[in-house]
């Protein structure tokens, strides 16, 4: 746990990111809340030694916004500031070319980047078997298999290579994709086999099959009630002006979801060995979310909501910026800060 | 704590029953050692014990058992787990989570204890088994024998009352197994826990051991008793107790240590005359040639300067301890690593720049693992298969047509298995046999491409006596048809059976190189327990002694 | 007797949430009309139905877990999504066009072979652990464990049908599975473009048009997908056909073999002498 931040710490800022991005198209703000996730990414990869993410990130980004912005401009023809008109009888993109469809392309694609870079700080930031200890003990055998699976990759790919060898020295090569057979058998008999025998470990030591105690017919049932009223939710929430309805009716049938789901984890007895504690860096950072949550939703005075609800049509101008809500958006990057205090 | 009356046990789908008529009684706190030939019911009889026979297998099963005051049949293996922990022989096929203290901690989290006494009990557990040092360690970092001790934490975590293992120590170097011995006797003794043990590898736990069981392969003949009185009994022994049987010391010593007194008093001829295997006609070129190897991994030398060479028509045993860089040597030997300075030359040809499936045509390789081999649906597939990717080779012969190629490559496939006695497995699924079954089933997919040089890489682990015998007996009979075999294992009896040379790879070098007589008895890790009784005998095996005798 | 017609229920009515949530361009009436435009809607409308599918997922998960699991399964389910996940890696190395993917491959044939509900955790899970593995844990992540898990669960539809045809184990068996492989390989992917499409393509109130309807989303969406994913497609596709083609027999036979040792449960004959016979 090189990072030092409480599991939950790191799912509500997560979260609370989730919430920034998709509330607004204001360029200024995006690009600042971008910025603090990159900050915290820089932080947390010297932290750790997980492992750098399979590709540049960056790279990503960029690549996606640049398809957006291209994409959009080529396909979308709304908007006034025309720079270039191709003839309108090609099928799809004659017609104008406008600035306002190239910058909205290029927002949309900074959303993604922004999602997608919350969602690699929280993977580098969480170990894996912490990601394990989430999981809700209502999935307790789901769990088990999760866990038994992150344990056998490895040993999978070594056994890969073994087999690789063991079959270049019969004079095997890969031609064609018959010649993967040889290795592909071994390793799923083998993995067949020490799945009897991991099984009969387990057995061995006391791992009871998952079935519930006392049935669990009642939980079903209810999670099934919470589906149908998150759905009815969102079915309002699509009509216009019943929207906060349909939202309220969403987060209550989302909470009665997993109060079943506690309800049903309460079945597996269980404990948690682990005690992680709360430390300052965890309230430092969920303040600086609370103060978000404030900027965004609640109805003081001097804040100039309608900041976040910029739109680049019809016409192109320079969005509005309102330095509290700017101020309490980097509140996002507190985690750097948290995480390189600790480093000292 | 163990009572077994009149049980009875078959298999499903099998045709005569695993364990026949066994009575047994075994008192608590004893220390047990089960013995046997593979598939003699060792496992079976061990499993029954904590309802593992027949909850998971299946099966038929009749009389009474009473274990701990339970009953396995009646209350399930779960039921049964709070009172005897069971650690199985394959150290990567036991855990479920990727830390030591997490699956040490495992089974108590799931007996929903409080989290303050599942801390207590983990760091007792930890440090009586050693482990503490290791405790935030990934277990895919852990040595075998370390696994094994993390198996042995994991159950030893439930505070059982008795502990029974399955040959633990099978895929475990010497080193590692002693480790794991010792400690299951410090169990034993201090916290007189029960403990039943099987194993192949006697000879170090035998001292401390209150009771033998031997199930012989004959369903229904099992002896229990003292552990001299049993072996008395028994055929394939421990050279010591071989020696100590045929000269008839009384009280029947164990290890060496008590055999020491009798061969200081025994009276034996100095030997003067040239031992069996000695004749050496002139050497033909060596089919193998290493010449001042040098081989990195990465920055680190491994390998600093290695002269060695492999005639055909003589095993060479390879042995050193571990981390001396005998991997790295096989590995370059097939082409998988590169040296830095030397040369390999295979049949007076430099192995350098040609890649490992061309070396095939010259070179078998029997990997630890022969599992890794095994692919196909039948036996006779296995060695068709090498039999077709080598006509693919280069350099390879070809036949005129391909229907001539299959017969010629059936025909040869035949006649392997016919050699090694396996005709009638032609038609077996290979996964379904027997460890030493599909080792050899392994060697036939590489032997009926007739390479020159057969390396083979720790070959006996987890065989019984019987296996190893055949095994050795088939690698003589290859010598002997000229092929050139190297061997690299730490069991030094069976290199005193069956090496014609040795070689001592220590720190990366060559350190010792000759006869076997000269180089083991030179070594005090290395010796036989022939030697290690009567050091100027030059005598390696048991065998040999007791020809000497009698020829005198 | 209340619960039997509780686990259908489940089944459909997350399937329901899913489809909706998977397929929702093609279901919504209007973005929104008033005031705003509602451009800042257009993101959270496809996370909130992520989130929405992340619900049903949990579940149907629970639901199928509670029905299926035992330890033996539990092992063998954990090594094969780990065999499944490693493949996964291969995903990434090898070069060329993106979209191959080896791991549709087992979820087909163990959902063929072991049922409809080890398919379906097999599709998930896949996808889930080497998600958590390669740090892949994303927003999109929902969907593709879903649609993973509708391949394996829908597998399984096939046996009783080949087995109907008369065609278990002949040669037919496995190009039908091919085939199968290859129908899922494109769905996967079309399914999976729907959810980047609103965040590169225009805005709301272009591809949701008051009065616009299905026909013409689904003719802007095969624009889009022509461009963009047709090609990745159509090489996972091809994959699929030819892994299930090359390999599928061999692996057949083997999760047969093994199936009875797996799925045996023990059962003793209550008799005076302590007795236990094979059941099933």
């Amino acid at each position: 746990m090189s990072t030092q931040l409480h599991t939950w710490t790191w799912l509500t800022w997560l979260a609370a990111t989730l919430v920034a991005i998709s509330v607004t198209r204001n360029l200024f703000y995006l690009t600042l809340i971008l910025l603090c996730l990159l900050v915290v990414y820089s932080f947390i990869e010297d932290a750790n030694q997980r492992g750098a993410y399979p590709f540049s990130l960056l790279r990503f980004g960029i690549l996606v916004s640049v398809l957006s912005m291209l994409f959009n401009m080529l396909i979308s023809h709304f908007g006034e500031t025309v720079f270039l008109t191709l003839p309108e009888e090609w099928p799809l993109i004659g017609g104008p070319y406008t600035l306002e469809a190239l910058v909205y392309g290029l927002t949309n694609g900074l959303v993604l980047f922004g999602i997608l870079i919350a969602f690699t700080d929280f993977n580098q930031a969480m170990p894996v078997r912490m990601l394990i200890r989430l999981i809700p003990r209502a999935f307790f055998p789901v769990a088990v298999v999760i866990s038994i699976a992150v344990t056998f990759v490895p040993t999978t790919i070594r056994q890969f290579y073994q087999i690789k060898e063991a079959q270049m020295l019969r004079g095997q090569r890969m031609k064609s994709l018959r010649d993967w057979l040889p290795l592909v058998m071994p390793l799923l008999v083998g993995g067949l086999e020490r799945a009897l025998q991991l099984s009969e470990a387990m057995t061995a030591r006391g791992f009871a099959s998952a079935a519930p105690k006392g049935g669990n017919t009642a939980h079903r049932l209810a999670m099934v009630v919470s589906m149908l009223w998150v759905m009815a939710g969102w079915v309002v929430s699509t009509r216009a002006g019943w929207e906060t309805l349909g939202l309220g009716l969403i987060l209550a049938g989302a909470l009665a979801l997993l109060a079943a789901l506690w309800w049903a984890g309460r079945q597996v007895p269980r404990t948690n060995y682990l005690k992680e504690k709360l430390r300052t860096g965890d309230a430092i950072v969920l303040m600086g979310i609370v103060v978000i949550g404030l900027a965004l939703y609640f109805p003081f005075e001097w804040i100039d909501r309608s900041s976040l609800y910029y739109s680049v049509y019809p016409l192109l101008q320079w969005p509005d910026f309102d330095p509290w809500i700017g101020t309490a958006l980097l509140g996002l990057g507190l985690p750097a800060y948290v995480i390189g205090l600790r480093k000292r | 704590m163990i009572s077994f009356q009149d049980v009875t046990f078959t298999y499903p789908g099998a045709s005569y029953p695993a364990l026949q008529s066994i009575n047994l009684e075994i008192p608590a706190g004893s220390f047990v050692l089960v013995m046997g030939l593979s598939g003699s019911g060792k496992s079976t009889l061990l499993r029954c014990m904590n309802g593992l026979v027949p909850h998971f297998s299946g099966g038929t099963l009749s009389g009474t058992i009473r274990v701990a005051e339970m009953d396995p049949v009646d209350a399930s293996p779960q039921v049964m787990s709070r009172k005897i922990g069971f650690v199985f022989q394959d150290p990567e096929a036991q855990f479920v989570l990727d830390r030591v203290e997490d699956e040490v901690a495992f089974a108590l989290e799931n007996l929903a204890l409080p989290p303050a006494e599942i801390r207590t009990r983990l760091d007792a557990t930890l440090g009586l088994l050693g482990l503490t040092a290791l405790r935030e360690r990934r277990l895919d970092t852990l040595s075998g024998g370390e696994r094994q001790r993390v198996a042995l934490a994991a159950v030893m975590a439930l505070n059982p009352s008795l502990l029974i293992l399955d040959e633990p120590t099978s895929q475990l170097d010497p080193e590692a197994a002693e480790t794991v011995l010792q400690t299951l006797v410090r169990l034993n003794r201090d916290l007189g826990l029960t403990i039943l043990l099987a194993e192949h590898r006697l000879e170090r736990v035998l001292p401390f051991v209150d009771r033998l069981i031997y199930l012989d392969s004959e369903p229904g003949r099992m002896l229990v008793g003292d552990p001299r009185q049993v072996l008395a009994e028994v055929d394939l022994v421990s050279p010591v107790v071989a020696l100590g049987k045929y000269l008839g010391w009384q009280p029947l010593p164990l290890t060496v240590q008590e055999a020491l007194p009798f061969a200081q008093l025994a009276q034996l001829p100095e030997s003067s005359d040239v031992l069996i295997s000695d004749i050496q006609a002139t050497l033909p070129e060596p089919v193998l040639r290493i010449v001042d190897l040098h081989v990195f991994y990465g920055p680190k030398p491994i390998l600093k300067g290695v002269n060695l060479s492999a005639q055909g028509g003589e095993v060479l045993a390879l042995m050193g301890p571990n981390g001396a860089g005998k991997t790295t040597l096989l590995r370059s030997l097939i082409g998988l690593m590169k040296p830095e300075v030397g040369e390999i030359l295979l049949l007076g040809e430099s192995i350098a720049g040609k890649n490992t499936a061309d070396l095939a045509r010259l070179v078998g390789y029997l990997p630890q693992d022969p599992n890794a081999l095994l692919f196909a649906d039948r036996v006779l597939d296995e060695l068709l298969y090498t039999l077709h990717s080598r006509a693919h080779q280069p350099h390879g012969h070809r036949q005129n047509s391909s229907a001539d190629t299959d017969t010629s490559n059936a025909e040869k496939a035949a006649v392997m298995l016919a050699q090694m006695g396996m005709a009638d497995l032609a038609e077996a699924y290979p996964r379904d046999l027997s460890v030493g079954q599909r080792q050899r089933v392994a060697l036939a997919a590489i032997m009926v491409a007739q390479p020159r040089l057969l390396l083979l890489d720790e070959p006996t682990r987890g065989l019984d006596a019987a296996a190893k015998q055949r095994l050795a007996d088939l690698l003589q009979t290859w010598r002997d048809d000229g092929h050139a075999i190297i061997l690299v294992t730490h069991d030094v009896e069976l290199v005193a059976r069956l090496a014609d040379r040795v070689a001592i790879l220590e720190d990366g070098v060559i350190s010792a190189q000759g006869k076997p007589v000269e180089v083991l008895a030179a070594s005090p890790v290395f010796m036989p327990q022939v030697l290690q009784l009567f050091p100027d005998a030059g005598c390696l095996t048991p065998q040999q002694l007791i020809n000497r005798l009698r020829s005198t | 007797m209340k619960s039997r017609w509780l686990s259908p229920l489940i089944y459909l009515v997350c399937s329901l949430v899913g489809i909706v949530s998977l397929l929702y361009p093609f279901f919504l009436p209007q973005g929104t009309t008033g005031a705003q435009p509602g451009l800042q809607r257009s993101a959270d409308m496809p996370l909130m139905l992520t989130v929405l599918l992340g619900l049903a997922l949990l579940v149907l998960v629970y639901e199928v877990q509670g029905q299926a699991m035992n330890t033996k399964l539990i092992a063998l389910l954990g090594v094969l999504v780990a065999i499944n996940a490693a493949l996964r890696f291969l995903e990434v190395a090898i070069p060329g066009p993106g979209g191959f993917s080896p791991v549709f491959f087992l979820i087909v044939l163990t959902g063929y072979v072991y049922g409809a509900r080890f398919g379906f955790l097999m599709g998930v899970l896949t996808l889930l652990v080497s998600a958590i593995l390669t740090g892949g844990v994303g927003p999109w992540l929902p969907s593709q464990m879903f649609t993973a898990g509708w391949v394996g669960m829908s597998a399984a539809i096939l046996r009783p049908l080949l087995l109907g045809l008369h065609l278990k184990g002949q040669g037919e068996e496995i190009w039908i599975l091919a085939g199968f492989g290859a129908f899922w390989g494109m769905m996967y992917g079309v399914i999976m473009n729907l959810w980047t499409w609103p965040f590169i393509a225009g805005p709301a109130d272009q591809y949701w048009e008051y009065g616009v309807g299905i026909w013409e989303t689904v003719q802007r969406y095969a624009s889009y997908y022509l461009l963009t994913s047709l090609v990745w497609d159509i090489v996972r596709a091809s994959g699929n056909f030819l892994l299930i083609l090359g390999f599928g027999m061999p692996t057949l036979r083997t999760l047969r073999r093994f199936k009875q040792r797996f799925t045996f449960i023990y059962k003793p004959t209550p008799s005076p002498v302590a007795q236990s016979n094979l059941s099933g």
